[in-house]
């Protein structure tokens, strides 16, 4: 894409509000609601399907519709600045939270009864020897060591703030 | 070793005449598939296991470390043979397709040769005529009843009702659709790159857990093979009542942080054509039940 195109289609993003994070026509929405994805509900004996507000709003991120235009944001190499000041307990919460961080869903953490299996085991995380810029890194945007991973970039997709990136790399490197 | 490679789809913008290629991540490998049950040896290698369904191993279902190679099919009836909310669906899908059908016009018109259901449902997603495009089952009733002014929306309890009771007319049946040429192999096409095309908060695909991660826990669920599922739905579920195949799809990019689709989307048709052309050569079993 030429650079002009692309400040023309940003422009023209500013002239009309939303479209630059606008959902395809064929996703399940409600444009008004604050939450605006919908769940479907099923209601027994009726031919219409009823919908209800889904506890996350998922509209900003590119959905499965063949009319979706916008590009999925690409892989983003980072740099940690200055001291990690980071809370190792706060990170515990983060980690375990399926609305934060959600990394017990893929990864053994000291403490949870139901882990993932999909990521590596981070029990020891400490004993592995990698600097805080590399956990750092890992967590916010894992593509740039992996492009084919499976493990979310929670720094370029927004999920996690810089301070809430470091509370993690502060709670795995005191994993002894 | 799975390589990195980005996905440029050729697609008009907005503002541009010109052709802007939209940037897409793919989860590779992405094309170790065959459009038939079988194929899943290349896959899981779990097939054996659930491939008679009276002859599973209850033993292993009773290990939660082992119950997902025989892919979930233990929880479909005749195994547990107790009426479940299904049983009850599928006689309001009797009552519902009765009155739609006196005259034989709803029959026809969902394409049942001479009013014969028997090995309907086993040929749907398929290409349609009238519409020139791949439709689903579910997506002709509502066309249907539409004609006799009924609403059934996709996707509503009613409308899955009626397609299970069509199922029912198959039970035993092989799955049969032929992606091998013309529109309902470029379905098939597009629904394998949907399958593995990354999307959402999280960036995951279809495959990233199951194809990639089969057998692999998200918190506290094992993964099962993508082969074999098409056959049982629409399936009974406590949560979601009576689901089809595409409310299950978007349950799915619900739980993994996709926005989902309205059921009928063209990208959830052709999903549902590639994961029914895995299930190609499996019986249709219903009615079915989930937990
Ligand atoms: C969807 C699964 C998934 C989630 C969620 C996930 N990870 Fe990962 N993670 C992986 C996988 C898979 C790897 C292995 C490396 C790869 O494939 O890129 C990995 C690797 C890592 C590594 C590098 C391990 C090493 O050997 O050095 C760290 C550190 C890590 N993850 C931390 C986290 C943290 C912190 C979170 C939550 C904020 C998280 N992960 C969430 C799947 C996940
Ligand atoms: C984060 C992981 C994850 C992602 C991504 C995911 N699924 Fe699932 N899916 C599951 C789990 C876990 C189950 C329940 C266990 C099983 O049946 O495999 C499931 C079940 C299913 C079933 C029902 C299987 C059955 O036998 O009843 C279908 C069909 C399905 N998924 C299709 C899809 C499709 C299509 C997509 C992409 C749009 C998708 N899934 C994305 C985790 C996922």
């Amino acid at each position: 894409m030429h650079g002009s195109t692309l400040v023309g289609l940003f422009l023209l993003a500013l002239a009309i509000p939303g479209l630059a994070s606008n959902p395809p026509p064929d996703a399940a929405v409600d444009p008004s609601a604050e939450i605006k994805t919908l769940a479907p509900k099923v209601v027994v004996k009726s031919g219409r399907l009823e919908w209800e507000a889904h506890k996350r709003d998922l509209t900003p991120w590119v959905t499965l519709s063949h009319e979706d235009r916008r590009p999925t944001p690409k892989p983003r190499r980072v740099d940690l600045n200055g001291q990690l000041n980071g809370d190792a307990e706060r990170g515990r919460t983060i980690a375990m939270s399926t609305l934060k961080g959600g990394c017990v869903n893929c990864h053994t953490l000291p403490g949870e009864d139901w882990p993932g299996s999909v990521g590596h085991l981070l029990m020891s995380y400490r004993k592995r020897g990698n600097s805080d810029a590399h956990v750092y890194q890992q967590i916010f945007d894992p593509r740039v060591f992996n492009p084919n991973t499976v493990m979310p970039a929670f720094g370029t997709f927004g999920l996690l703030n810089d301070q809430e990136i470091r509370d993690l790399v502060a709670y795995l490197q005191s994993l002894n | 070793m799975r390589t990195a490679l980005l996905l440029a789809c050729a697609l008009t913008a907005v503002a541009a005449s010109a052709e802007e290629s939209v940037y897409r991540e793919l989860d590779y490998p992405i094309d170790n598939y065959l459009p038939k049950v079988e194929g899943d040896m290349a896959l899981s290698g779990t097939y054996p296991l659930w491939k008679d369904r009276t002859k599973l191993d209850w033993r292993m279902a009773g290990n939660p470390e082992e119950n997902w190679r025989l892919n979930w099919k233990f929880m479909d009836p005749p195994f547990n043979g107790a009426v479940h909310g299904g049983h009850f669906a599928l006689d309001r899908g009797e009552d519902l397709y009765k009155a739609l059908n006196r005259d034989g016009r709803f029959a026809a018109c969902l394409g049942a040769g001479k009013g014969k259901l028997r090995g309907l449902r086993t040929r749907y997603p398929s290409y349609n005529k009238e519409l020139k495009r791949v439709v689903g089952l579910e997506e002709m009733i509502e066309r249907c009843a539409a004609r006799q002014d009924q609403v059934l929306q996709n996707g509503s309890y009613d409308n899955s009702a009626v397609s299970l009771y069509m199922a029912s007319h198959s039970q035993g049946l092989p799955i049969r659709i032929d992606v091998s040429k013309g529109p309902m192999k470029e379905a098939f096409e597009r629904g394998r790159i949907l399958y593995h095309t990354k999307a959402g908060r999280l960036n995951f695909a279809c495959s990233s857990c199951h194809t990639h991660n089969v057998g692999q826990l998200v918190r506290g669920t094992h993964i099962t093979t993508p082969y074999g599922d098409a056959a049982h739905f629409p399936v009974y579920r406590t949560k979601y009542m009576l689901q089809s195949l595409q409310l299950r799809i978007a349950e799915c990019n619900l739980d993994s942080g996709v926005q989902p689709l309205r059921p009928g989307s063209a990208a959830y048709t052709d999903i549902e054509v590639f994961l029914t052309a895995l299930t190609n050569g499996y019986p249709v079993s219903v009615p079915s039940e989930r937990d």
